[in-house]
């Protein structure tokens, strides 16, 4: 057996080895550090990118169009304006007409095809404009539209220095995106149908989930015995929390619409389809919540005679509340971005008009991003990109507000 | 009497059995202390009036219910049985039809009726829905009254009110807690009673392992056995899912994971980690809609670039990496977890040797942590090939046996919502296929998730 001598730390090899391992530590430390950074970086880009895109959605181009009301071929009296009487009048003929004589033989490829409906709202906002001239702006065109606000075709280039130079464009903040529907034309669109249609989905899922969600997390981790019968509950709890959200939009189709026949692209079947998504997810957070309620309070409140009953009701249930809350808004946002199960059960229809009611055929914003990411036409895309800053806004605010509640209530105990 | 009306009624005749009864039990409490024995009052005067308040809204409540479902059935009978009826075709559609335009019109959804038979039917109908919402009316309030003056006869001091009441919330909580039973249930129901129908048309052997996949031209009447081989949609969805989606989110993942736990200070830490969060908190149509819009044509404009024939803008890449960093914070996190739950010991012992922080990692924490790990990326695959909205926008729909990257290759979910979007016919194996495919998915994911929690738990408790 050979005697090993001492290591010579400073001899040349063993210098070159411990700077190669330290080389080494450095290499893996800035791997970890790029992984992170990488990470990161995605998520910059893709929310610049949605960025740059959605801004511009949320201004329009509108061309000042000056309208001649007496001169013009329109048969519409000031005292009797109906709406009935507005749809007889053939607006849109007529603003082609009066866009000619201002604008030019080209007028139809500036004005957007719907820019009689800012005449017709005119018109009802205040009949006696019938009797002068007055000058309304209408939304441009698509082409003129994406030309003013970046780069577009050489003509609508043309055609934006042109109308410029007359002094007749300008860029206003669009609210009609905020207050109109689903449409065709990219210019007229609005998300405030899908923004409903959320808003009611939302409302169906939580008075549903949310008190099944509790009740179970109560039962479970408070009296439930040790039983199969129980395990079973268990184990289809955990396997419900990850099933493929698409799996319930066939259990939506087949149960609530082909067996039961409930109404089709509803937010109530939305609402219940995406509830028993939820209520896992709420079940999971409660009994966490729940369980963190140390036992002495349990106990002190039985001590003095409160029945099991009271016990969790009176002490357990408001004091794991706030953790409860933070889980149920979590699984609310997940919801609220769900899109998959609702495509299942015919959600993905045009619908035009805002829901009335949870019966009503309603679309929501997730779905209302897929279809119009499907749009053809380019003057979707920043639509598109505008309602997925809408609905990220909205995710961040409800995620913000979960984080808030878990600062401010939570406790060690 | 509408609907609203009598929920309304009856919730206000609730209100006032649980006033009355309140009182009633608070005058017995006050005289069972004039008389000096406190504790002669079993239960809380609020018990007693919800005793009562229940007894006086659930057996009304259920009769309504039933009612509900019930009422149609006569109120048609009815009908028929009048004289105007006779003269309805014997058709059953039309017939039903025409009853279901009078009932439209009677009961105020319709203005005007296309067909002048229902005219006819419209008097009848109106009678009938009268006379039956006025007799369930009448029923669910004598129910109503029935049963609160039963329970106000109970009050008396020796009577266990809460008990009862809390027998009735305990039941109510384990019927909760069941509605989970109930949906796994409904889900598995659902999809093999759905499947089964599509496996009476197609064999299951053609199915699981056909490699031709064109639902449209077995629509189109060409037959069913060479059209639904669906090997192709499991490849795309093992390619995208399980082989590029991980390529991206497992060393990604894992380096985070390493890098914040190990390396990073406390103040990176804590704004890494939320905004790595945020990547799992973006929903899923914002994702597909970026790799559609923006990944993939770039990689298609690459891919030309250096010369690859058969690029597609609809890559398994382009969804792929998109959805690869949506799995990153997930793996992160489960990584994170199995790195903390090693022993500090193991650490400071490793690093006592004199290894380096790299070295402790990559061959003392690390191989300690596999199993959960392991047990996370399989949750994550298990997540990933369920995933929908990045595969519909970004994957296209072709189905391609390719290994190719940069072609167009078609996922389990896509197909899913393809077949079911559109015209719908419940009985084509078009349709059905759709459930089939979910079965398959429902049963792949149950597997996965159920491998990875007892990989997890099996690994925890080696270190407890």
């Amino acid at each position: 057996m050979s005697v090993r001598n001492p290591t010579d730390w400073k001899s040349d090899v063993m210098r070159r080895r411990i700077a190669r391992r330290y080389g080494a530590e450095r290499r893996f430390r800035l791997l970890g550090l790029g992984a992170v950074a990488l990470s990161a970086a995605f998520l910059a880009f893709l929310l610049f990118t949605m960025m740059g895109n959605g801004l511009r959605g949320f201004t329009r181009t509108e061309i000042a169009l000056k309208v001649d009301f007496p001169a013009s071929p329109l048969l519409l009296d000031p005292a009797t304006i109906t709406d009935e009487a507005l749809a007889n009048a053939n607006l849109p003929m007529v603003t082609g007409e009066v866009a000619k004589k201002a604008l030019g033989a080209d007028a139809d490829a500036l004005l957007s095809p719907t820019a009689w409906v800012s005449i017709r709202d005119a018109i009802k906002a205040d009949p006696k404009i019938l009797s002068r001239t007055e000058t309304i702006r209408v939304p441009a065109s698509t082409a003129i539209d994406l030309a003013a606000k970046s780069k577009g075709s050489p003509e609508a280039e043309a055609a934006v220095a042109r109308l410029k130079q007359a002094g007749v464009l300008s860029t206003g903040f669009n609210w009609n995106f905020l207050t109109a529907s689903d449409g065709t034309d990219p210019t007229q669109v609005g998300i405030w149908g899908a923004f409903k249609g959320s808003l009611l989905t939302m409302l169906v899922t939580l008075l549903l989930s949310f008190p099944v969600g509790v009740a179970t997390a109560l039962y479970l981790e408070e009296y439930a015995p040790k039983a199969w019968w129980t395990d079973i509950i268990e184990v289809s709890i955990n396997n419900l929390a990850a099933v493929p959200s698409i799996i319930f939009g066939l259990l939506g189709l087949s149960i609530f619409l082909n067996f039961l026949h409930l109404p089709r692209s509803a937010a109530l079947i939305g609402g219940m389809t995406l509830a028993l998504m939820t209520m896992p997810v709420i079940v999971i957070a409660g009994r966490n919540a729940i369980k963190s309620v140390p036992p002495s309070i349990r106990d002190a409140a039985l001590g003095i005679g409160a029945s099991p009953v009271q016990v969790v009701f009176q002490h357990v249930l408001p004091l794991a509340l706030p953790g409860i809350l933070t889980g149920t808004i979590i699984g609310m946002a997940r919801a609220l971005g769900e899109t998959a199960p609702l495509l299942m059960i015919g959600m993905r229809a045009f619908i035009a008009t805002p829901p009335g009611g949870i019966t009503d055929p309603a679309t929501v914003l997730p779905v209302q991003i897929f279809l119009w990411s499907d749009e053809v036409s380019k003057g979707f895309v920043e639509k598109t990109s505008a309602a997925i800053i809408v609905l990220l806004v909205f995710l961040l605010a409800m995620n913000g507000l979960a984080i808030y509640l878990r600062n401010k209530f939570e406790k060690r105990w | 009497m509408t609907g609203p009306a009598i929920l309304l009624l009856l919730a206000g005749l609730g209100a006032i059995a649980w006033v009355s009864a309140r009182a009633r039990a608070l005058r017995l409490q006050t005289a069972a202390r004039v008389t000096g024995r406190r504790d002669a009052v079993h239960s809380l005067p609020g018990y007693h009036g919800w005793y009562v308040a229940l007894w006086t809204l659930i057996p009304a409540g259920i009769f309504l219910a039933v009612w509900a479902n019930v009422s149609p059935g006569l109120v048609t009978q009815a009908v028929l049985a009048d004289p105007a009826a006779q003269s309805l075709p014997a058709d059953v559609f039309s017939r039903s039809a025409i009853l279901g335009e009078a009932r439209a019109i009677a009961s105020g959804l319709q203005a005007g009726a296309f067909n002048p038979a229902s005219q006819a039917l419209v008097e009848p109908y109106r009678e009938a829905l009268n006379i039956y919402g006025v007799a369930g009316a009448a029923l669910a309030l004598i129910l109503a009254f029935a049963g609160g003056a039963y329970a106000f006869t109970r009050i008396r001091p020796d009577f266990r009110a809460r008990t009862r009441v809390e027998r009735l919330v305990m039941a109510t909580l384990l019927v909760a807690s069941l509605l989970a039973i109930v949906t796994t249930l409904g889900i598995v129901a659902s999809l093999l009673w759905e499947s089964f129908r599509f496996f009476s048309m197609v064999n299951p052997l053609d199915f699981l392992f056909g490699t031709k996949w064109s639902p449209q031209s077995a629509a189109m009447g060409y037959g069913n056995k060479d059209a639904f081989g669906a090997v192709p949609l499991f490849w795309g969805t093992i390619f995208i899912g399980a082989i590029i989606a991980m390529i991206v989110a497992i060393p990604l993942g894992l380096m985070s994971a390493v890098y914040l736990t190990q390396y990073a200070t406390p103040t990176v830490r804590k704004w890494m980690k939320p905004i790595l969060e945020v990547l799992a908190g973006v929903p899923t149509v914002v994702y597909g809609y970026f790799a559609a819009l923006t990944v993939a044509p770039a990689l298609r404009d690459l891919a030309v670039s250096v010369g690859i024939h058969g690029a597609s803008s609809e890559s398994a890449l382009a969804a792929g990496l998109v959805m690869g960093v949506m799995i990153i914070p997930f793996v992160s996190s489960m990584a994170d977890d199995s790195i903390a739950a090693v022993p500090q010991s193991m650490r400071d012992g490793s690093l006592a040797m004199g290894a380096t922080t790299s070295e402790t990692i990559t061959r003392v924490l690390i191989p300690a942590a596999l199993p959960g790990v392991v047990g996370g990326v399989l949750l994550a695959v298990s997540r990933a090939i369920g995933e929908t909205m990045i595969v519909v926008m970004a994957a296209g729909l072709a189905a391609n046996l390719t290994a190719n990257p940069f072609a167009s290759v078609t996922t389990v979910t896509t197909q899913i919502v393809q077949l079911l979007t559109g015209d719908q016919e419940f009985d084509s194996a078009k349709t059905l296929a759709a459930f089939a495919l979910g079965l398959v998915l429902f049963i792949v994911t149950l597997l996965l998730n159920i491998v990875a929690l007892r990989v997890v738990k099996k690994y925890r408790e080696a270190y407890e």
